[in-house]
C-alpha cells in the first residue's frame, strides 16, 4: 500500500498574498583576476508566495548569481535579502544551512545528485537533514518517488537513470520535505525538449498541488510559457516584471 | 551519522582502485610493525625469561654492594640471613607473589687445576647457590619462551662440594678432556724459564690446597677436581676443593673464562671459613612479572620498617645488557612505526585530496541542501578513517597469519647473549595491547591526514562549489 499521505502538502501555508523573497537594492560583484565584474546591480523586487515565477535574461545577465542569493547559497555584497520572512543576512552559517535545510529546494541544470545513493536515498537525504522521524521519512519518500513516478526505480543509482528520470528525482528531492521555495537553475537545459517538456508539467502539477513558490532561472521558452510571474534581467539590472501567461 | 557511513564506505567502493592502494599502504604498515614488534617482544621475554630463570626478578643485598661490592663481596655479607628471608617469606603481600627464594654468595678466587697431568690457575667470579632452588628457578616460563625443560642433574643439594665451571674456564685449566668438552685445543706445555712468577703461584696454591685439603683426590674418578683459592672475610687464604661435575656455557667470553657455579655450603666455607655464614644476595623469583614494581616497594617498606640495611635491585639493573637489547629493539620499532606513519599520512592525504576534488560539486550540492560545514568535515574524516581500520585490519590479520606460520615453522636462531639455538617466533597474537596500539596509531593517522582535505572541502564556497565541473 503507497503511503497515505500527500508528501507535497507542506504545513501551515502562508496566505497566497504574501511575499516569499524581498531583495532591496541587491548587487553583488565578483572579483575576476583584477577586474571587478558587476553581477547583479541594485536589484530590489519581491516574488509572492505560490508563484511559478522566472528570471530570464541571457547568458552572463546575472540570473544564477540572483538565484544562488535567494537561496541563500551566496550573500550579496551590499542590500537585503529576506526569504520566508528571515532576514538571511543575520544568520551565521550554520543558521544559514539549517534554514536552507528546512526552507529551500534546488534543481540543479545537471541535476546533482548524490551518485553512490539510490534514488530512494537521494531523495530521503533532505528528511535526514531535518530529524524527521524513520517511519514519517520512509513514508514521504515513497509517496514522493510515486508523485514523480520512479517508484519502480526506487533503488537504482543515478548512472542507472535516464537524464528526464534523474531530473524527476531531483524535483522529488527538492520536494520532499515541504520547503517553502524551490529554486531551478535551468532544470531543462540538459533534457531533449520531450523529456523537457514532461519535466516541466510534472513540476508545474507538483506545484499546483503543494502551492510550493518555484522561481526559475531559464532560457526557455516552455518553460516561461508556464510562467505566473517573469522576471527579466539584462546586465544585472532588473528590466521588466509581468505576469505570466499561464496565469 | 548512518547515512555519512553510508556514503563514506560507498565512495570508498566507488574508487576502489585508489582505495585498495591506499588501504594496501595502511596494510603494509601494520604488517611491518606488527611483526617486528612481535619479533621484539619475544626477544624481550626471551631474555627475560633467561634472565629471571638465572637469577630471579630482585636480589636483596646489602647497602653498598651493588656499586662496590664487585671488589670484596665477602665484607657486604648479609647477617643473619635466615631471619630476613622468614620475614620476606611471611610478609602477607610477598608470600604470594614469590615462586622461589634463594640464598646466593658472590665470591672471586683463584682456581688451579694441580691433578698432575696439568698445572694451571686463573682467577675466578664464583657464585654460591643452592642447587635445588637454581633447578626450581629454571622452570619458570611465565611467557612460554623457553626451550622444554630439562632437569639439571650436574648439581644436587646432597653433593656439596660438587659445582659446574665455565667452559672458557674448563679449556684455561685444562680440564676439557676430563668434562668431555668438544673444541679445546690442548694446552702448551709450561715453560719454567719465561714464566717464572706463575709457576711460584701454582706451587703456592698447590701447597696450600696440599695442607687444608690432603694430597688425597677424593672426588668421583669421572669428574676432575679443582682447587679454589679465596681470601675469607678476615682476611686470611683459603682454600676448598670443587668437584667439577660439567662445564656451562656462558653467553660473554669474560664471564666464560671466570665462571664457577658451587653449592652455597661450599662458598660460605670458603668464604667465611668457620665465622659466621652469611650471604651477599637473596634471589626472589616472582610468579608474574608484572608484580615486580609491588614486590619491589614491598620489600623496600619492610626493611625500611624493621630497620635493615638492606637494598633491592631488579634483573634489568643487575644485566643491563637486557635493558640496552629493550632499548635498542624499542628505538628500531619507533623508527619503523614513524616511517610507516609517515606513509600512511601521504597515502591518505592524496587520497583523499582526489576525493574531494572530484566531488567538489557534490559537495555545493549537498551543502545547498542544508548540510553543514561539520558534517562535509565529517564525511571525508569518516573515508579516512575507514580506510585507516580497514586496512589497519587487513594488516593485523595478514601480520597474525604470517605470525603463526613463522611459529610453525620450526625456525631457530641464537639470541644476543644466549650460547643455544632457541625457536624463532613472532610473538603477535600474544600481544594484544601491541595490536590494538597499532591499530590505533594507524587508523588515527589516517583520520588526521584525512582532516586536512576533509577541512579544505568544508570550506569550499557553495556556488564556487557548485561552478566546479
Amino acid at each position: 500500500m503507497m503511503a497515505t499521505v500527500d508528501p507535497t502538502t507542506r504545513q501551515a501555508a502562508p496566505a497566497a498574498t504574501a511575499t516569499v523573497v524581498r531583495l532591496d537594492r541587491v548587487a553583488k560583484t565578483y572579483r575576476s583576476g583584477a577586474v571587478d565584474v558587476p553581477a547583479v546591480k541594485g536589484i530590489s523586487l519581491q516574488i509572492p508566495y505560490h508563484r511559478f515565477s522566472v528570471v530570464i535574461g541571457a547568458s552572463g545577465s546575472g540570473k544564477t548569481t540572483l538565484l544562488n542569493i535567494i537561496g541563500c547559497i551566496d550573500s550579496p555584497g551590499s542590500g537585503t535579502v529576506e526569504v520566508c520572512e528571515q532576514k538571511v543576512g543575520e544568520l551565521g552559517d550554520e543558521a544559514l544551512s539549517d534554514f536552507r535545510a528546512r526552507n529551500i529546494g534546488f534543481i540543479f541544470q545537471t541535476f546533482s545528485l548524490v551518485p553512490v545513493l539510490s534514488a530512494y536515498e537521494n531523495v530521503e537525504y533532505p528528511l535526514l537533514l531535518v530529524k524527521m522521524p524513520a517511519a514519517e521519512r520512509r513514508e514521504r519518500t515513497l509517496a514522493m518517488l510515486e508523485a514523480v513516478g520512479l517508484t519502480a526505480h526506487a533503488r537504482r543509482r543515478p548512472n542507472e537513470l535516464s537524464g528526464g528520470q534523474r531530473q524527476r528525482v531531483a524535483i522529488a528531492r527538492a520536494l520532499v520535505k515541504g520547503p517553502q521555495v524551490v529554486l531551478a537553475d535551468e532544470p531543462t537545459a540538459n533534457l531533449d525538449s520531450a523529456t523537457g517538456a514532461s519535466i516541466i508539467e510534472l513540476m508545474r502539477r507538483v506545484q499546483e498541488q503543494s502551492r510550493t513558490t518555484f522561481i526559475f532561472a531559464t532560457h526557455d521558452p516552455q518553460l516561461m510559457s508556464h510562467a505566473d510571474e517573469i522576471y527579466s534581467i539584462r546586465d544585472g539590472e532588473l528590466i521588466d516584471h509581468r505576469h505570466g501567461g499561464a496565469r | 551519522m548512518n547515512m555519512l557511513l553510508k556514503i563514506a564506505f560507498r565512495n570508498l567502493l566507488r574508487n576502489l582502485r585508489r582505495s585498495t592502494m591506499t588501504g594496501s599502504a595502511v596494510a603494509a604498515g601494520a604488517l611491518a610493525m606488527l611483526l617486528f614488534g612481535g619479533f621484539a617482544s619475544y626477544i624481550f621475554a626471551g631474555l627475560e625469561t633467561n634472565n629471571v630463570q638465572r637469577i630471579g626478578h630482585l636480589t636483596v643485598f646489602r647497602d653498598g654492594y651493588f656499586l662496590l661490592g664487585a671488589g670484596n663481596p665477602a665484607a657486604y655479607g648479609i647477617d643473619h640471613y635466615q631471619d630476613v628471608m622468614t620475614l620476606i617469606g611471611h610478609d602477607p603481600v610477598l608470600g604470594p607473589m614469590i615462586n622461589v627464594m634463594t640464598p646466593t654468595q658472590s665470591l672471586v678466587g683463584i682456581a688451579g687445576n694441580f691433578s698432575g697431568e696439568v698445572e694451571a690457575s686463573k682467577t675466578f667470579l664464583g657464585v654460591g647457590l643452592i642447587p635445588s632452588d637454581r633447578e626450581r628457578m629454571r622452570q619458570w616460563d611465565e611467557f612460554g619462551a623457553s626451550r622444554n625443560f630439562v632437569a639439571d642433574t650436574r648439581m644436587s643439594d646432597s653433593e656439596p662440594a660438587r659445582g659446574l665451571i665455565g667452559v672458557g674456564l674448563a679449556r684455561v685449566l685444562g680440564l676439557c678432556a676430563p668434562l668431555g668438552l668438544p673444541g679445546c685445543p690442548r694446552l702448551p706445555a709450561a715453560d719454567a724459564s719465561s714464566a717464572p712468577a706463575a709457576s711460584a703461584v701454582h706451587q703456592d696454591i698447590a701447597d696450600l690446597a696440599a695442607h687444608d685439603l690432603g694430597g688425597d683426590r677424593a672426588g668421583s674418578k669421572q669428574m676432575p677436581e679443582i682447587d679454589l683459592l679465596a681470601a675469607t672475610s678476615g682476611g686470611a687464604p683459603n682454600v676448598v676443593r670443587l668437584t667439577v661435575s660439567g662445564g656451562e656455557p656462558q653467553g660473554v667470553k669474560e664471564l666464560d673464562e671466570n665462571y664457577v657455579a658451587m653449592p652455597l655450603s661450599l662458598a660460605q666455607q670458603l668464604v667465611y671459613g668457620r665465622g659466621e655464614h652469611k650471604i651477599t644476595g637473596i634471589e626472589l623469583q616472582l610468579r608474574r612479572s608484572e608484580d615486580l614494581p609491588a614486590a619491589r616497594a614491598r620489600l623496600a617498606a619492610l626493611f625500611s620498617q624493621h630497620h635493615l640495611n638492606l637494598d633491592v635491585r631488579d634483573f634489568g639493573e643487575l644485566t643491563p645488557f637486557y635493558g640496552q637489547v629493550v632499548k635498542m629493539f624499542s628505538s628500531i620499532f619507533l623508527f619503523i612505526a614513524l616511517v610507516m606513519g609517515v606513509i600512511v599520512l601521504f597515502a591518505v592525504v592524496n587520497t583523499m585530496t582526489m576525493n574531494v576534488m572530484e566531488r567538489t560539486n557534490e559537495i555545493g550540492t549537498i551543502r545547498a541542501m542544508g548540510v553543514r560545514r561539520s558534517a562535509i568535515r565529517s564525511q571525508f574524516t569518516i573515508e579516512g578513517s575507514l580506510i585507516g581500520a580497514i586496512g589497519a585490519t587487513t594488516g593485523a590479520v595478514l601480520a597474525l597469519l604470517v605470525a603463526a606460520l613463522i611459529n610453525h615453522a620450526g625456525l631457530t636462531w641464537i639470541p644476543p647473549g644466549n650460547v643455544n639455538e632457541v625457536p624463532l617466533r613472532l610473538d603477535v597474537a600474544g600481544r594484544p595491547l601491541l595490536v590494538i596500539g597499532a591499530w590505533f596509531g594507524l587508523a588515527l593517522v589516517a583520520t588526521v591526514a584525512a582532516l586536512l582535505p576533509a577541512n579544505r572541502a568544508a570550506q569550499l564556497p557553495v556556488v564556487d562549489a557548485l561552478r566546479h565541473v
